[in-house]
C-alpha cells in the first residue's frame, strides 16, 4: 500500500514536470519572434522591443529561464499579465472559484439526473423506459456544449424570461443555466456508465442470494446493488473533472460568465503569454491533482487492491 | 438470418468484410450511416442545391426568418443561412476528418515504436503522452493555438495533437500483447525487418482494436472542431463554418433563432450519426461501449 502509494506520488511529480516544461515552452516555440507576434505589426522602437524581451527574461539562456520560471512558480509566482500588468496568480485566484461553483454544480447536476436515469434503466432492463434512456444518452454525448447552451437560453431565457443568458454570480439564478449546459450532456455519460455497472451487479451471485433469503427488493437494490455499482463511478467522476474543465471554457465565454476558461480564451486572443500559460499550468496541475486523489482514493475503497 | 441449412462450401470471406457485414446489419449503424450520407451530400452538392453566393450580403433582406425564398433566414448582413448552412457543413466535416487523420497516424507510429522496441524509448514516449493527457480535453488544443495563433489549419493541427494520447496508448497496449505472439516469433526467426513486422504483422492485427477509437473520434474531433470555432480560434469571418456560424449567431440570438438553431443542428447531426455507426462498430468488434473508450482515454 505504501510502496504504491509512493510509485503513484512519483508518476504525478514526473508528469507535473513534463507540464511545466511544455507550458514553459509555449513562449519559445511561437513561430518567429514572440516579440512581434505581441507588438503586432506596428512600428515600435528597438527600446520598446529590448524592454519587452527583458521583461520576459528571453536573454539568459533557456536552462535559466527554466530555472527561474520554476522557482518562481513554485513560490506562487507566475509572471505579469502584458496586457494589464497584473499578477497572473492573482488574476487566476480571483477566477478559480467561479469555474469551481461551475463545475461542482455541473457535477451535481449530472450525477443526479444521469444516476437517477442509469438506475431505472437498468431495473428496468430491456423496457422501452430503457431504450429511450439509451436513445436520449447517445444523443446527449453527441450535442455540442454550445448548442446545448444555446438551446436552453433560448428556452429558458428568450422565451420564458426566468433565467438571465448572461450570469455572472454563483446564485442558483445565476448558475442554473450554466450549470444545465455543462451538466446535461455529462449526465449522458453517467446514465450509461450507472447502467452498465447496475447490470453487471444485478448478475452477482450475492444479489440472488440476498433475493433468496428474502430480502425486500428495495433494500436489496438500495443496500447490496447500488452500492457496489456506485465504485466505478467514484473513478469516473475524477476522469470527468478533466472534462468539465475543458468546457467550461466554452460555458463560459458563452455566458459572458467570469472563470479560468474564459480568461484563457481571452488571453490567447490578445496573445498574452505569461496570462495563457498561468492559466494552462494551474488547470492541468489541478487536474493531475484530482486524478491522484482519485486513484488514491479508489484504492483505499477497494479491498482487493489495497490488501494486495 | 434465415439459416441455410445445404452444405455449402465455406466462403472465403476476409475478417474485414465480415465486420462490415456485421456493422451494416445494426439497426443503429444503418440510421446513422443514411445520416451520415445525406450531410455528406448536402454539403459538398451544395453548389448544385443553391445558386448562390454564401458570402455575398444583401443588406435589404437582413435577418429574415425562414421562409420559401430563404429556408434557414437570413444572417445580419442578409447572406442566406441555408447556403452557408451547405458550405458550412463542408469545412466542419473536413476540420473533423483532418484532425483526426493527423492523430491517428502520428499516435498509431509512436504507439507502435514505444510497444514494440520497449525500453527508455518506451519509457520517454510513454511519459510524454501522460503528459499531453493532464491538459484537459480542450485545453492542450487551446495551448497549441496559442502558440501557433488562431486559423483554420491551425485548428486541424491542434485537433490532431490532442488526439495523439489515445492512439498511442490504445496502439501501444495493443502491441505488447501482440509482441510475444509465436507468430511474430516465426516472423523474426524467418528474418522479416523490425519495419515489416511492424506494418505486416502488428498493424494490421491491432486495427479493430483502433477502428472504435477512429470511428468515435472522428464524431469527437467535428465537436473539437466545431467548439474551437465556436470560440473564435477557428475560421476568419466570413468563412461560413458551423460553430463560426453559432457563434456569430450569438449576438442575435433575441431576434433570429434561425442563426443559431441550424448549425448546432449540423454539428449535433454529424456527431450523432458517427456514434451511431461507432456504436455498431464497438459492439461488432468486442461489446465495449462508447463508455468503456471512454475510460480508457
Amino acid at each position: 500500500m505504501f510502496n504504491y502509494l509512493v510509485r503513484r506520488l512519483f508518476t504525478s511529480i514526473l508528469v507535473l514536470f513534463g507540464i511545466s516544461v511544455l507550458v514553459f515552452s509555449v513562449i519559445h516555440l511561437v513561430p518567429g519572434d514572440v516579440t512581434m507576434a505581441i507588438l503586432g505589426r506596428q512600428k515600435v522602437s528597438e527600446e520598446k522591443v529590448a524592454e519587452l524581451r527583458a521583461q520576459l527574461g528571453l536573454n539568459d539562456p533557456l536552462y535559466v529561464q527554466y530555472g527561474r520560471y520554476i522557482s518562481n512558480a513554485l513560490q506562487g509566482d507566475l509572471g505579469k499579465s502584458i496586457r494589464t500588468n497584473q499578477s497572473v496568480s492573482e488574476a487566476i485566484a480571483e477566477q478559480l472559484p467561479s469555474t469551481f461553483a461551475l463545475a461542482i454544480s455541473a457535477l451535481s447536476v449530472a450525477l443526479a439526473i444521469g444516476g437517477i436515469l442509469g438506475l431505472f434503466a437498468a431495473l428496468r432492463h430491456g423496457t422501452w423506459f430503457d431504450t429511450l434512456v439509451m436513445g436520449i444518452s447517445v444523443s446527449g454525448l453527441s450535442i455540442p456544449t454550445f448548442w446545448m447552451g444555446l438551446l436552453l437560453i433560448l428556452f429558458f431565457s428568450v422565451r420564458l424570461k426566468l433565467f438571465p443568458s448572461i450570469s455572472n454570480g454563483s446564485s442558483f439564478a445565476d448558475l442554473f443555466l450554466p450549470a444545465l449546459t455543462l451538466g446535461l450532456p455529462e449526465a449522458a455519460v453517467v446514465a450509461r456508465m450507472v447502467r452498465a455497472s447496475m447490470l453487471d451487479v444485478l448478475n452477482k451471485e450475492y444479489i440472488t442470494t440476498a433475493r433468496a433469503k428474502g430480502m425486500p427488493e428495495r433494500l436489496v437494490i438500495l443496500k447490496h446493488a447500488l452500492r457496489n455499482a456506485l465504485i466505478p463511478v467514484v473513478t469516473f467522476v475524477g476522469l470527468q473533472m478533466a472534462y468539465l474543465l475543458g468546457g467550461a471554457t466554452i460555458v463560459e465565454t458563452m455566458f459572458a460568465r467570469q472563470g479560468i476558461g474564459r480568461l484563457a480564451v481571452q488571453s490567447i486572443y490578445s496573445r498574452d503569454y505569461p496570462m495563457v500559460q498561468g492559466v494552462v499550468l494551474i488547470t492541468a496541475a489541478i487536474y493531475v491533482l484530482i486524478n491522484t486523489l482519485t486513484d488514491i482514493t479508489y484504492v483505499l475503497l477497494n479491498p482487493k487492491i489495497r490488501l494486495k | 438470418m434465415t439459416a441455410d441449412l445445404s452444405p455449402t462450401p465455406i466462403k472465403s470471406t476476409s475478417p474485414g468484410m465480415r465486420l462490415l457485414k456485421q456493422i451494416l446489419r445494426n439497426r443503429s449503424a444503418q440510421f446513422g450511416g443514411i445520416l451520415l450520407i445525406l450531410l455528406v451530400f448536402f454539403s459538398y452538392a451544395a453548389p448544385l442545391i443553391t445558386d448562390k453566393d454564401p458570402n455575398k450580403n444583401k443588406p435589404s433582406v437582413a435577418l429574415q426568418a425562414p421562409s420559401l425564398e430563404y429556408p434557414m433566414g437570413t444572417d445580419n448582413v442578409g447572406r442566406d443561412n441555408f447556403t452557408r448552412f451547405l458550405y458550412g457543413g463542408q469545412l466542419s466535416l473536413r476540420i473533423g476528418l483532418t484532425g483526426i487523420t493527423l492523430g491517428a497516424l502520428i499516435g498509431i507510429a509512436l504507439g507502435l515504436i514505444s510497444g514494440y522496441f520497449g525500453g527508455w524509448l518506451d519509457s520517454f514516449i510513454s511519459w510524454f503522452t501522460d503528459v499531453l493527457m493532464a491538459f484537459p480535453d480542450i485545453l492542450l488544443a487551446l495551448a497549441i493555438i496559442a502558440i501557433l495563433g488562431p486559423g483554420i489549419n491551425n485548428a486541424m493541427l491542434a485537433i490532431g495533437i490532442a488526439f495523439v494520447p489515445s492512439f498511442m496508448r490504445l496502439t501501444r497496449s495493443s502491441v505488447l500483447a501482440l509482441r510475444e505472439m509465436t507468430y511474430i516469433e516465426a516472423a523474426k526467426a524467418l528474418g522479416s525487418s523490425d519495419a515489416r513486422i511492424l506494418v505486416r504483422h502488428i498493424l494490421p492485427n491491432s486495427i479493430r482494436t483502433l477502428l472504435v477509437l477512429i470511428t468515435l473520434g472522428i464524431g469527437s474531433s467535428i465537436l473539437a472542431g466545431a467548439a474551437l470555432n465556436f470560440l473564435g480560434l477557428g475560421a476568419e469571418p466570413p468563412t461560413a463554418e458551423w460553430g463560426a456560424m453559432l457563434n456569430a449567431g450569438m449576438k442575435f440570438v433575441r431576434q433570429a433563432w434561425w442563426l443559431t438553431v441550424f448549425p448546432g443542428l449540423g454539428i449535433f447531426l454529424a456527431v450523432l450519426s458517427i456514434n451511431l455507426i461507432g456504436d455498431a462498430v464497438s459492439d461488432a468488434v468486442a461489446g465495449t461501449s462508447i463508455v468503456a473508450m471512454q475510460d480508457k482515454k
